[in-house]
């Protein structure tokens, strides 16, 4: 297994992965959008076990995570927002969805001065929740009622990615060590920045969405 | 000029203009038409109620109507730019950029036409006319810096890096003072130079710019991948080093950081124990990673790889990981490896002894281990390269008796007796496994597949239909159509063609054409919305992906089922009409209205949905592909699927193969020898190869009307050196071939090429030869499959055949006594 970042070429894989592990679909175009708007964001773990029947093959796509950051944050807070998880049942358990996971917050903080992510699972939904929750340490913020097309009730989940900041300062300060401050890019860090503008609550993300497609899936997710 | 309108009116006209903006379309239309009780032949208005009126979806009276505004006003700006949109919509593009043209040299100064032309110039790669456009925009307005960008944008994806590279170097250079930190526009922009210049190769100066970028940018992360990636190829081997170690400390299942980090230590597969020490090493430090320890299965050898494969499987079976076996297999590769790694896994099942242990949880935790054993051994045991049915059945029947309930344990017994051929009792176990858990919708999915491998499409819909809203459009079949479930309209346009229900089958594979037309149409959006949201990287990846969007396997699964399909209506067209003949039986008639009423309903459905939300799209009047069949020339229309797919995938060895088909019989021989020669590079063993000689040969040999003479020139330099010999007895040659080869796919290829010469000796002949083929060890369930939809197509006698198949395979559906 590998687990990169998504890329555009990867995205039939994905959206027929969706297809087939959830209820929310969504149209290409949507999975575009994300990867145009936020193309550090979204992940995908890839099975590297098989060989290529062609030249024109590409990664099958095992299990992706697919995210965003909230355009108009209502609280004025630079966050991210998972639209999608899934992990093909051939390969659950193997620790790909937490990789994808924190792959995707990290750059959350790191590309957008995300402050915390938020997400939508079933109440039903073990598996996630168990992941979210113990795993992760995701918190239960409240309950949508009926939130899901077929009447279930959603969770709605935030976490705090503070630490995740403490982090990438404890790396580049080890990076100085081996390094001498030189090399790489001690200095651009959207966090350091947003920690300022929060003060001074810059917004980010000027409502640019893509009109009928946002809406649609904003119904749908 | 064109008509003018007085004070009143040109307010209200004004307002109409404001309602379309606003998507206020019943309002506008109500001005318009009060405007035009007064002017009724004015042009402008006209054209704006055309607009309108395809906004709401009436496409037909909008086109008509938006030529009557033209024809009343040739001189006016908005009629041509209004005309112009209309063709856009229908995809015409190039009747649109012409409309786009007179609209703009009407009005030379209108950045909203100059703006529609430049996207329509990009969207069909009109890159010297986008660069134009993108050069007059900038003039109109240099303060803007996506203006500069966009003109680098142009210029990079014509292919002018340098000058691309240099229009952002320009306007660096104009503003006066840096933008801040936070200014994501410059960021991005300045990373999007940085990877113009990478393609110039040039990595010192790439390596240059990025470090004097990296300070501002926010994306530390790319920064870094791309900085080692610099430095590697700058063999500056110990800086990369530390970077990629970095990037693992970040991520330990990302393959590439790893590879880099192997790169950078200057390390190879010929020093194993370096490069396990390396491995082992970052393990150490992050107990939960698998990579680390997987990778080094790839490249150890002997007692090396026993160890670790040893380590590594117990590992991953005491966790009870139920993916370990889909983790390994690539391992089989190596035959030596495979037999590695059954040895312990057996080794695993033996030693598992009843257990007498009182503590409770050891006995748990070894209960578990066995378990997760049987249960790699059902799936090794059923692995192409490892196969051993009986065996496979023997572990998972034990493991579901213990555990009857398992979606896992069904799922896998599933999968074996598909491979026994069983493709009924396959779904059948699918949809049990599916019942253990309703709520899964992988294992939904699945069960709808496997149905569907057993040509079952009402059930198959009614198992998709479960995770799908009652009131979508259409039903589940609408959904599928809707929501772009490619591998749904694959599978069932398959099922289709097994069935030889062309119409049903042609249907499902036009639905997946005209997804991937909707999927080149999606980028539309993006050239404007890219450059707004500033994210100019994956523009251009967007772009790079779109321009190669139909070599995607699902493009070309389905186009290959597509000409396939038009094969047989060339071959049978009694297909178009009769009933469907599935082994010489006439197919079930009543499951075949039952089925007819169930389509007729859906259609029904789809159709009172979208009249009740006045849909904008057509509604569909052909749900069963019946018009697709009524067509004169089947194998012209076949070139709709096979002229993009040779196109886009010229390497694909089943592209070749079924253009040699298609060309073949549509008498086009230069097209055929060109996919013959194909074939030959691809797959020089081939036995397909034997029969496209010899049928393209015999082509030739019977040609009513001569070739020209520059055609017989190249027959004569490409096609003659691949013949046996000059002038030989065509018969003779294929008899021969037939002589010194059994296996099953030359000795059909041996029977096509008979079936052409001498279809006479062929009815007994060909079932003789083919009786025996399939006595041989090496067919393949699948190959035999295959033969007996040929014998089929041939109308020869299948019955030795389908007896001596029944006796290898009894469990196959498709060998069955009916
Ligand atoms: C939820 C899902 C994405 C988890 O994927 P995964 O790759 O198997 O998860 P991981 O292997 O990374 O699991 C990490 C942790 O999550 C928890 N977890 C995952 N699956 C679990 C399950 N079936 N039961 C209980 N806990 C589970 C465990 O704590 C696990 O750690 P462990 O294996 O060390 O005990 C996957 O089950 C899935 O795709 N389900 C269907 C789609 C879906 O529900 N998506 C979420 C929508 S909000």
């Amino acid at each position: 297994m590998d687990i990169r970042v998504l890329e555009i070429a990867d995205l039939p894989y994905v959206q027929q992965t969706n297809l087939t592990n959830l209820p929310e679909n969504y149209f290409l175009k949507y999975y575009l959008y994300h990867a145009i708007s936020w193309p550090l964001l979204s992940y995908v773990a890839v099975d590297i076990s098989r060989p290529p029947k062609s030249p024109y093959d590409p990664p099958r796509i095992v299990g992706y995570v697919l995210a965003k950051m909230e355009e108009e944050p209502t609280d004025g807070i630079p966050h991210g927002h998972i639209t999608s998880l899934s992990v093909m049942r051939t390969h659950r358990r193997l620790g790909l969805a937490e990789t994808l996971m924190r792959s995707s917050q990290r750059a959350m903080v790191e590309s957008h001065g995300g402050q915390y992510v938020s997400l939508h699972v079933r109440k039903s939904n073990t598996a996630a929740l168990h992941l979210y929750k113990d795993r992760l340490g995701f918190k239960i913020d409240k309950i949508e009622s009926k939130y899901y097309a077929d009447g279930e009730d959603a969770y709605g989940m935030k976490m705090d990615l503070e630490f995740i900041r403490d982090e990438l300062d404890e790396e580049d300060a080890a990076a100085e060590g081996i390094d001498e401050g030189d090399a790489v890019g001690d200095e651009g860090k959207a966090g350091k920045e947003v920690k300022k503008e929060k003060k001074r609550k810059v917004k980010v993300g000027r409502g640019l969405g893509v009109g009928d497609l946002v809406e649609r899936s904003e119904v749908r997710s | 000029m064109s008509q003018t309108l007085g004070q009143k009116e040109q307010s209200l006209f004004q307002q109409i203009a404001k309602h379309y903006e606003n998507k206020q379309h019943k309002r506008g239309l109500k001005v318009a038409d009060q405007l035009l009780k007064k002017v009724p032949d004015h042009g402008n208005t006209l054209a704006m109620k055309a607009l309108i009126l395809n906004a709401m979806g009436q496409k037909e009276e909008a086109f008509a109507l938006g030529k009557t505004a033209l024809r009343n006003d040739m001189k006016s700006h908005i009629c041509w730019h209004v005309y112009g949109l209309l063709y856009k919509d229908e995809r015409n593009f190039e009747e649109s950029l012409k409309a786009y043209r007179f609209a703009l040299k009407i009005k030379p100064d209108s950045s909203d036409i100059q703006r529609d032309l430049a996207h329509l110039q990009i969207q069909i790669r009109d890159f010297s006319g986008y660069i134009q456009s993108r050069r007059a925009m900038l003039k109109a307005q240099p303060t803007l810096r996506t203006n500069w960008t966009a003109l680098a944008v142009a210029q990079h994806l014509a292919g002018d890096l340098e000058d691309a590279e240099k229009t952002l170097s320009m306007y660096e250079d104009i503003l006066k003072v840096p933008p801040p930190k936070t200014d994501i526009e410059h960021q991005q922009a300045l990373l999007y130079k940085n990877m113009i210049i990478a393609e110039t190769e040039n990595y010192e100066r790439a390596l240059e710019h990025l470090d004097i970028i990296s300070k501002l940018v926010y994306d530390k992360q790319l920064v870094m991948e791309l900085r080692a990636d610099y430095l590697l190829k700058l063999n500056r081997f110990s800086e990369a080093e530390k970077i990629y170690r970095i990037l693992i400390n970040r991520n330990q299942e990302n393959r590439s950081y790893f590879a880099g980090l192997v790169a950078a230590l200057q390390l190879s597969e010929s020093q194993p124990d370096k490069l396990t020490e390396m491995y082992a090493e970052i393990a150490s430090k992050f107990p939960r990673a698998d990579a680390p320890r997987r990778i080094p299965l790839d490249f150890l050898k002997g007692e090396e790889f026993r160890k670790a494969a040893d380590d590594y499987l117990r590992r991953m079976l005491t966790k009870g990981v139920p993916s370990t076996f889909s983790n390994i297999k690539t391992l089989y590769q190596d035959n030596e490896k495979q037999a590695a790694v059954e040895k312990l896994v057996l080794g695993y099942a033996e030693g598992h002894t009843p257990n007498n242990t009182t503590d409770e949880k050891a006995a748990k935790e070894k209960e578990s281990f066995h378990g997760s054993v049987l249960y790699f051994l059902a799936q090794h045991y059923n692995y192409y390269t490892s196969r051993d049915i009986p065996t496979a059945l023997r572990y998972i029947d034990q493991l579901i008796e213990k555990e009857p309930k398992s979606v896992d344990y069904s799922m896998i017994k599933a999968r074996i007796l598909k491979n026994l051929g069983d493709t009924k009792g396959a779904a059948q176990m699918m949809d049990q496994a599916r019942s253990f858990d309703e709520r899964d919708r992988y294992i939904n999915t699945k069960s709808a597949k496997y149905q569907l491998r057993n040509n079952d499409h009402t059930k198959a819909l009614d198992t998709i239909g479960k995770f799908i809203k009652a009131d979508a459009t259409g039903g589940p079949l609408g959904e599928t159509i809707e929501m772009q479930y490619v591998w749904f309209l694959t599978e069932d346009g398959e099922a289709y063609l097994r069935e030889k229900k062309l119409g049903l089958a042609l249907k499902r594979f036009n639905t997946i054409y005209n997804i991937f037309d909707l999927w080149q149409e999606d980028q539309f959006d993006f050239h404007s919305y890219a450059l707004r949201k500033r994210q100019i990287r994956a523009y251009i990846y967007m772009i790079k992906w779109e321009d190669q969007l139909r070599s995607h396997p699902l493009f070309t699964r389905a186009s290959i089922a597509a000409c396939k399909a038009y094969i047989l209506l060339h071959d049978q067209p009694q297909l178009a009409k009769d009933e469907p003949l599935v082994n010489g039986t006439s197919a079930d008639s009543k499951a075949k209205k039952k089925a007819a009423q169930k389509a007729k309903k859906e259609q029904e459905k789809t159709e009172s949905e979208a009249d009740k939300k006045a849909k904008a799209t057509k509604k569909d009047l052909d749900p069963e592909g019946k018009q697709l069949l009524e067509t004169q020339e089947p194998l012209k229309d076949a070139m709709k699927f096979l002229t993009p797919i040779l196109e886009s995938s010229p390497k694909s060895l089943p592209v070749q193969e079924v253009g040699f088909e298609i060309f073949l019989r549509r008498k086009k021989y230069l097209l055929a020898l060109r996919c013959l020669l194909a074939t030959k590079s691809l797959a020089p063993a081939s036995p397909h190869l034997h029969s496209q000689i010899l049928r393209l040969q015999h082509a030739l040999e019977t040609l009513e009307t001569p070739l020209d003479a520059k055609a017989l020139k190249t027959f004569d330099t490409e096609f003659k050196p691949l013949l046996p010999a000059p002038a030989a007895d065509l018969n003779t040659v294929n008899e021969d071939f037939l002589h010194k080869h059994n296996d099953i796919q030359s000795v059909l290829a041996a029977v096509h090429v008979r079936q052409v010469l001498d279809p006479d000796t062929n009815r007994t002949q060909a079932p003789q030869d083919l009786v025996k083929a399939i006595k041989q060890d090496s067919t393949s369930l699948q190959a035999a499959q295959i033969t007996l939809d040929l014998l089929n197509r041939w109308h020869l006698d299948t019955s030795s055949y389908v007896t001596a198949a029944h006796e290898r395979w009894p469990q196959a559906t498709a060998f069955a006594a009916s």
